[in-house]
């Protein structure tokens, strides 16, 4: 396919996309749209995650603190701290806290990009799975800012949109899990959208420039230090915004939300959207929103046999569950799901090719 | 006509509330059934703690396969949290939007419950039996009405402790805690019943659930010059203690909490006799342990171990975490049986506040569970007891709690 027909089929594709997401509520139960909220609130942070990783090709392991810093801002400004004896009222409308939290997590990561430039590799690695293991203990040090390990609960103050009455936008009623569905895909696809044109251009080339090569991309003229602390900065933007509506999402918020293990997760949806690709990611966020759950047999309680949900459901079962689907589809998909995507559309390209000779 | 139209009033007046009754079910129940779930740490750093929800399913089995409470069978889901409250969550919400569940019972942990309890209680959701000691269960009844424990809480076993140690020795007391409100639940009122007995503590370290172990906060625990060591944390990590610090070479007193001073956790910590450390340990406990021969011929842990081989196959009996889940599932199905045909969510917590039952015979003898008049606390007794040559023994009489 020529570059330009591949625009179009991107085109075509993405607007597909954005139809099946405006409808998909009306065919799923009430409940379900708001799990598929959480698979957008992962997109957003896998976006970013690839920004970093898979553009850029500095690998991090510690965007769930990224996520946790956007929470933390989003749950602080709408219910407060004073009850734990901070200094802020909160009273913030949800939905205003977003771009806040992403702007704090996007300084935060900024901040980070400097250090993380002496570092490369397996260094930067694990010098951001660091951040990512100090951020719960953190949190709970600073608990007259954070409340501790008890969490920050938003169920039911008035900041929150949505608790458990019906949300009127736009002239028409949601219930409240449909509001967060929107609420969190409209962001998603903005993000998705900014994701590519950020990556399309001069910026996203000197990304993959510092990826493919650094001693290439400065001979070249990029500046390593202003374009990987770029990527830090835009990708913990990201990272925040996530986890300022994953904040919203449940309600609450506590250090032990943002895991370290959430961190190894997102490294997971990148490796199986497919590095370096934005539309494999999609099913990089739908593998980690659904795959422990299905690893413990919920709903596949008809699929599966009896015996194996039962099985599942003993001490341990869904993590070993997890880990062989994880291999499995690692060896047939060693690409990831972009990769699987980026070889039809080669294959497509090579038929027409050798037709038209 | 008059004979006819009193007639059909008549009938009007008797199949009415029947008629309003009928349509008025709570979600959960049908003919057949009534669901119920909850998380558990399947996976996880606290994943010892799976065997509680696997307990208390293999009663509900044992009862369904007896004909069920009113012809109904107890449908028991339980997902995975993996000891992570953002995940407690959404399962919760899946269990009330999706499943439907009639009332959530059982969910484990302090923080768990507590991220739940606010969305339970404005929606108007049983929250049975929170498997955690934090206080707050019984001490806000009020405010959150619809939120009961179960278990002894961790104030009143933090008291019992700290009133034990100066009867043992003049103490200066180390102690290593969860931070979060569980650990500092008990460090608290450790403090408190330790009072100006002369004993006091002298060094306490906390350490984070997500953390891989505790050897440093042990390292200054001993330094402290401590002789006695409290250990208020979860099973994995209260293992770790007794391995560190025998390592150093420290020879404390040790009080194990309840939470991981059961017979199996013992036995692991001991390291295959390895271990003198673990000798006199003193904690705190409700339950039958399984391992005691005390309770050889007892009825109670005769049916334990035919139920647990018969409905739970491969699960370790002398794991005492599913006596745990036994003895809540029966207090259930007492519960549920005094709701007779027509269950409903209200009358659930009713039922749940005014409960007497003396008999439960996964507990020790004489351990009562008992709510009502202002009392929101089920369990508020124990029995302290002394790990001697590979098993419990018993330490005076059970202890009640007048506090809490």
């Amino acid at each position: 396919l020529t570059p330009r027909t591949q625009r179009i089929v991107g085109f075509l594709a993405f607007a597909a996309f954005v139809v099946v997401v405006a409808v998909l509520p009306s065919f799923i139960s009430d409940f379900k749209a708001r799990e598929y909220s959480y698979v957008a609130i992962y997109l957003i942070a896998l976006l970013g995650l690839n920004i970093l990783t898979g553009y850029t090709g500095q690998v991090s392991l510690g965007h769930g603190a990224f996520m946790a810093i956007g929470g933390y801002t989003t749950a602080i400004l709408m219910a407060g701290n004073e009850q734990f004896g901070g200094p802020l009222s909160g009273g913030m409308k949800d939905l205003w806290t977003l771009p806040i939290a992403g702007l704090v997590a996007g300084l935060v990561g900024l901040a980070f990009g400097f250090p993380a430039l002496r570092l490369s590799g397996l260094y930067l690695a694990l010098a951001t799975f660091a951040i990512a293991v100090a951020m719960p203990s953190t949190v709970k040090r600073f608990e007259e800012y954070s409340g501790g390990g008890q969490g920050i609960q938003l169920f039911g103050i008035p900041e929150l949109t949505g608790s458990i009455t019906n949300v009127h936008v736009l002239g028409r009623s949601l219930t409240p899990n449909d509001w967060m569905y929107y609420l969190a895909w409209s962001i998603a696809l903005v993000a998705f959208a900014g994701a590519w044109l950020i990556l399309r251009g001069r910026t996203g080339r000197a990304f993959r420039a510092v990826r493919d090569s650094e001693t290439a991309a400065v001979s070249s003229g990029v500046s390593l230090a202003r374009y990987k602390t770029l990527a830090f900065g835009i990708s913990a933007a990201y990272a925040g915004v996530a986890g300022g509506l994953f904040a919203i999402a449940s309600a609450f918020v506590n250090p032990d939300t943002f895991p370290v293990a959430l961190s190894i997760f997102l490294l997971v949806g990148i490796v199986v959207g497919g590095l370096g690709g934005l539309s494999g990611l999609v099913f990089g966020a739908i593998f980690i929103a659904f795959l422990p759950l299905w690893a413990q047999g919920q709903d596949l309680g008809s699929l599966l046999p009896d015996r194996i949900i039962e099985e599942t459901q003993k001490p341990g079962g869904p993590a070993i569950v997890y880990g062989v689907v994880l291999i499995l589809l690692m060896f047939v998909l060693p690409n990831g799901v972009g990769g699987l995507f980026r070889r039809i559309g080669q294959l497509i390209t090579n038929r027409r090719y050798s037709r038209s000779k | 006509v008059r004979v006819v139209l009193a007639a059909l009033s008549a009938a009007l007046v008797v199949a009415l509330p029947t008629a309003l009754a009928g349509s008025a079910a709570d979600p959960g129940i049908s003919s057949s059934a009534i669901v119920i779930g909850g998380t558990s740490p399947l996976t996880g750093p606290a994943a010892s703690y799976a065997s509680v929800a696997r307990g208390a399913k293999a009663y509900f089995d044992f009862v369904n396969a007896g004909g069920g409470i009113a012809k109904r069978k107890i449908d028991y889901r339980i997902v995975d949290d993996a000891y992570n409250p953002a995940n407690t969550v959404q399962a919760v919400r899946r269990l009330v939007e999706q499943d439907k569940v009639f009332a959530v019972f059982n969910t484990l942990g302090t923080e768990a419950n507590l991220a739940i309890r606010d969305y339970l209680n404005q929606i108007k959701v049983p929250q049975l039996f929170a498997a955690s000691g934090a206080t707050t269960w019984g001490r806000d009844a009020a405010k959150y009405p619809w939120t009961i424990g179960f278990q002894p809480s961790y104030a009143a076993e933090g008291l019992v402790y700290g009133q034990y140690i100066p009867k043992a020795k003049k103490a200066k007391v180390a102690v290593l805690f969860q931070n979060d409100d569980y650990g500092k639940d008990l460090l608290a009122n450790l403090k408190l019943g330790l009072g100006r007995s002369g004993s006091k503590v002298v060094a306490a370290e906390p350490y984070q659930v997500t953390s891989t172990d505790v050897g440093s906060q042990i390292a200054k625990l001993k330094a402290s010059g401590a002789n006695v060591l409290c250990i208020f944390a979860t099973p994995t990590f209260a293992i770790q203690a007794y391995v560190f610090a025998n390592r150093l070479g420290w020879k404390p007193l040790v009080i194990n909490n309840a939470v991981s001073g059961t017979s199996n956790i013992m036995l692991l910590a001991s390291e295959g006799g390895k271990n003198k450390l673990v000798e006199g340990t003193i904690t705190t406990t409700v339950l039958k342990d399984p391992t005691d021969p005390r309770w050889n011929k007892d009825p109670g842990m005769k049916q334990y171990r035919a139920l647990l081989a018969k409905y739970a196959k491969g699960a370790n009996p002398n794991d005492v975490y599913h006596v745990y889940g036994m003895a809540v599932a029966y207090e259930t199905v007492s519960l549920f049986k005094r709701l007779g045909a027509n269950p409903t969510r209200v009358a659930l917590m009713k039922a749940a506040r005014s409960i007497s039952s003396p008999n439960n015979p996964f507990l020790l003898p004489g351990v009562l569970v008992k709510t009502g008049n202002g009392d929101n606390f089920p369990i508020q007794q124990g029995q302290l007891q002394r790990w001697t040559k590979g098993r419990f023994v018993p330490v005076g009489g059970l202890w009640a709690s007048k506090r809490n």
